[in-house]
């Protein structure tokens, strides 16, 4: 009698054991973000905070690169199911035969911008004629200042480009520039401005370059039946609805988890990237993209412009 | 060309070289006693040899009369013209101690070289020592493509071109074969006219081939014999009877140590 | 023939990158085929030569000032010892701190030119140069010493005739490891900010994700750098004539 009690008591444990780890199964998400994590990152975090991933069953791993140019790398190499990536590379990426596809937005607006400072004489784009711009390298700094000088008439020959790497706004103090380009917006003018010498933007979509979202996320075009990516949009998205609707609460979270981000630069980046995070981040503007295509085409970048399709979808 | 060649070497200042005397020299290095009180007179115009065990003095007192050596030292050294030994002495060592970059011609003028007073009269007379060494082809040579035996001469031949009055010569034909030693002693031999040699060697028949004055020099502290003074004029036949006698009596002093 | 074996082993290199591209069915954005860089390099012949007359310019500046700052310095440390005990700090330090922290260090110093990436180089070349040198000069054969002593040499003939030959062969094995590693301090000078150069041109091409672009300046690169160090390796042989090589 015992002994059968027993074997029944272990058996119903075991069940039950199997049963719970079902009913909890996650499945494992890795996300390599573009940079550090960063305000940019907001919706991201702020829904892994809320629960928001779990609730659908999903353990989202987020992995800070060594290399940037690295995350779109990974994903092709079925090292990472998602990638933070920018729309204009995407375009390159796709172009060299990386089988990675564009499923969602993070943040819709471009964020790259002309800086000088704002007590510089150059009021226009044209007063660029003759003047030093510094750049990072990042493969399109060329491309923008030339449709941006092209809109004034100039050319690339008309302006000195110097490469500063990442030292953006300390070339612009120290005098070796006059403008940069490469500056995120939400970030480099906050700096500026903390450091007492703040800075006047000229931003690219409003000076030649056909709008883009500068923050996407990517996948490989083999995995996109995966209903993880589904589910992950749709926790992404509650996290911007979350973070439109709860703008403090939402900063104290993503401070949570990141400490050491809980500093005034952060704050004011927070406070600017907070209208440009996509608030349908699933959705695509296909002719949006398409125009994007056929811009990067007639600068040469890019050789053929491929079928909408074969680099950003809405998934289902 | 030969002959008037063969007094060049003896000519100028060696026409009336110096003895070298030391009194009550003594000189240790670091716990051990080499010399004390020693007295001692290199003779004038003579070929001294100094023969030994290795380790008991010999090259400490040729450093000590070229000069490289001063510390620990005490007592006088000094030489009989009243003249200053420096800059009076020439050296050769057991190596040939031949600069790889300078040619043959290069190494024989290496002293006036060192001391600013190249001329083309320096360089034709070591062009002539060359010849008579039979060397005259190689004065363009680098010491690399000599052997052993050439450079040694073209080391005796730079020590004979400093024309100093005292010579100081360290085993400087141990490290050749046997045939190449006897060509060299006679060389040496026949250029050296009139200097005061000094010379250590190891080697008894050397010593007597060599030679005008002969000394043991033993124990530690380093003791001299007596002197012995080979009959007949140097280089001396190695075959001669008197010359082998000697050489036992000599191997026989080194060995024992005391004055038979 | 040198020549020949030159040849011979880079045909070798490159089957072998063929291989293991084939092999392991590596995609061209991480290791691209030795066709596809050929392929690049000559379509951006144009570009690729002018950066790397830059890097080239920079290399040589860099060796030509890193040695003689590096003579100088090892003849200063044999001339005086209270010199050598201040210098020999400065030079050990000048080797440990890993180039690219001091990288933007140089370019706030000496701008966004190509005098800063000269500077990388020069101060890479630096230490081998001088510490071979000065190693040389310090152990000159003391019998030689002797001689000259003997001799009456003048000072400065000692060292004219006999310290600096007689250092000559160590001098030029660290000039041979000095040209070794030259092309770093300038293609990492490079990547701190510059315009021009194989250095920069890989980041460029690296950003725009044109992998097979990137491989061609770096076999560019890898070729300049060999080329430079034959140069140097025959120029040495030529100043060091007395020395007998190793026949083959």
């Amino acid at each position: 009698m015992k002994r059968i009690s027993l074997t029944l008591f272990f058996t119903i444990m075991a069940l039950l054991g199997g049963l719970s780890s079902e009913i909890h199964a996650s499945d494992r998400v890795t996300v390599v973000l573009d940079w550090f994590v960063n305000p940019d990152h907001g919706p991201l975090f702020v829904a892994l905070e809320k629960g928001f991933f779990s609730e659908r069953g999903l353990d989202v791993e987020f992995q800070v690169p060594s290399n940037p140019n690295d995350p779109p790398k990974l994903v092709s190499a079925k090292e990472a199911d998602i990638a933070v990536s920018y729309q204009p590379q995407h375009y390159l990426h796709v172009d060299q035969g990386l089988p990675v596809v564009r499923i969602a937005t993070l943040i819709a607006t471009p964020l790259n911008t002309l800086v000088v400072l704002a007590d510089s004489d150059i009021k226009s784009i044209a007063d660029l004629k003759g003047k030093t711009v510094g750049y990072s390298i990042g493969g399109f700094e060329t491309v923008i200042l030339k449709a941006m000088l092209n809109t004034q008439g100039l050319s690339l020959d008309d302006i000195k480009l110097v490469n500063v790497n990442f030292s953006l706004s300390p070339s612009l103090f120290s005098g070796a520039t006059d403008a940069v380009i490469g500056a995120f917006r939400n970030f480099e003018l906050n700096q500026m401005d903390i450091e007492g010498r703040p800075g006047r933007a000229f931003f690219v979509e409003e000076h030649g370059i056909p709008p883009y979202d500068e923050l996407i996320l990517v996948a490989h075009h083999d995995n996109l039946k995966s209903q993880n990516l589904r589910k992950f949009i749709d926790a992404m998205e509650a996290g911007v609805r979350f973070l439109v609707n709860h703008p403090e609460e939402s900063w104290k979270l993503f401070v949570r988890g990141q400490k050491d981000l809980d500093n005034k630069l952060n704050r004011l980046a927070w406070r600017d990237t907070l209208p440009r995070f996509a608030l349908r981040p699933g959705a695509l503007d296909r002719a949006r993209y398409q125009r994007f295509a056929k811009f990067l085409k007639t600068q040469g970048l890019i050789k053929k412009i491929p079928p909408i399709e074969r680099y950003a979808v809405e998934l289902n | 060309m030969n002959n008037s060649t063969k007094t060049v070497a003896g000519q100028g200042k060696r026409s009336s070289a110096p003895s070298v005397i030391l009194e009550n020299v003594s000189f240790s290095y670091p716990g051990e006693q080499i010399f004390r009180d020693l007295n001692f007179t290199v003779k004038c115009g003579q070929w001294t040899c100094l023969i030994g065990p290795s380790g008991c003095g010999k090259s400490t007192l040729l450093r000590l009369i070229s000069g490289t050596l001063r510390e620990n030292f005490s007592g006088k050294i000094h030489f009989s013209d009243g003249n200053s030994q420096n800059g009076r002495t020439a050296w050769m060592a057991q190596k040939d101690l031949l600069l790889p970059w300078l040619s043959v011609l290069d190494n024989v003028c290496l002293g006036s070289r060192l001391r600013g007073e190249m001329s083309h009269e320096k360089r034709q007379k070591a062009i002539s020592l060359l010849e008579d060494a039979g060397l005259g082809e190689y004065g363009d040579s680098l010491p690399s493509e000599l052997s052993g035996g050439m450079r040694q001469r073209v080391a005796l031949l730079r020590t004979l071109m400093e024309e100093r009055p005292v010579i100081l010569m360290d085993e400087p034909f141990s490290a050749l074969d046997a045939l190449t030693r006897l060509k060299l002693q006679d060389l040496s031999a026949s250029l050296v006219e009139g200097a005061t040699v000094l010379m250590v060697t190891h080697d008894p028949l050397e010593a007597l081939r060599l030679g005008h004055r002969i000394y043991v020099m033993t124990h530690r502290p380093a003791t001299l014999s007596k002197v012995l003074i080979p009959p007949g004029s140097p280089p001396r036949e190695p075959g001669d009877p008197a010359i082998v006698s000697l050489q036992a009596r000599l191997l026989h002093r080194l060995v024992g140590g005391g004055n038979p | 023939m040198r020549i020949i074996r030159l040849i011979f082993i880079a045909v070798g290199l490159v089957l072998v990158w063929q291989t293991i591209v084939l092999l392991t069915h590596v995609p061209p954005y991480i290791l691209p085929g030795p066709l596809n860089v050929a392929k690049a390099a000559l379509t951006h012949a144009g570009p690729l030569f002018d950066h790397a007359m830059t890097t080239l310019f920079e290399i040589i500046a860099g060796l030509l000032i890193g040695t003689l700052l590096g003579t100088l310095s090892a003849l200063s440390m044999i001339a005086s010892f209270s010199l050598k005990r201040w210098l020999l700090p400065v030079l050990v330090i000048s080797q440990a701190i890993p180039v690219f922290a001091l990288a933007p260090l140089l370019v706030l110093w000496f701008g966004y030119g190509m005098s800063s990436k000269i500077a990388m180089a020069v101060l890479i070349i630096f230490f081998p140069v001088t510490a071979a040198f000065y190693d040389g000069l310090r152990s000159t054969e003391p019998e030689w010493l002797e001689l000259a002593q003997v001799m009456n040499a003048k000072p400065l003939s000692v060292i004219r005739h006999i310290r600096i030959p007689s250092a000559l062969p160590a001098f030029a094995s660290g000039l041979r490891v000095a040209t070794a590693v030259a092309p770093i301090g300038a293609v990492v000078g490079e990547w701190v900010g510059s315009s021009k150069g194989l250095g920069f041109y890989m980041l460029h091409a690296n950003a725009r994700m044109q992998i097979d672009t990137m491989f061609a300046a770096l076999v560019v690169l890898g070729v300049l750098a060999l080329a430079i160090y034959f140069s140097v390796d025959r120029i040495m042989i030529k100043i060091v004539y007395w020395q007998k090589e190793e026949t083959e």
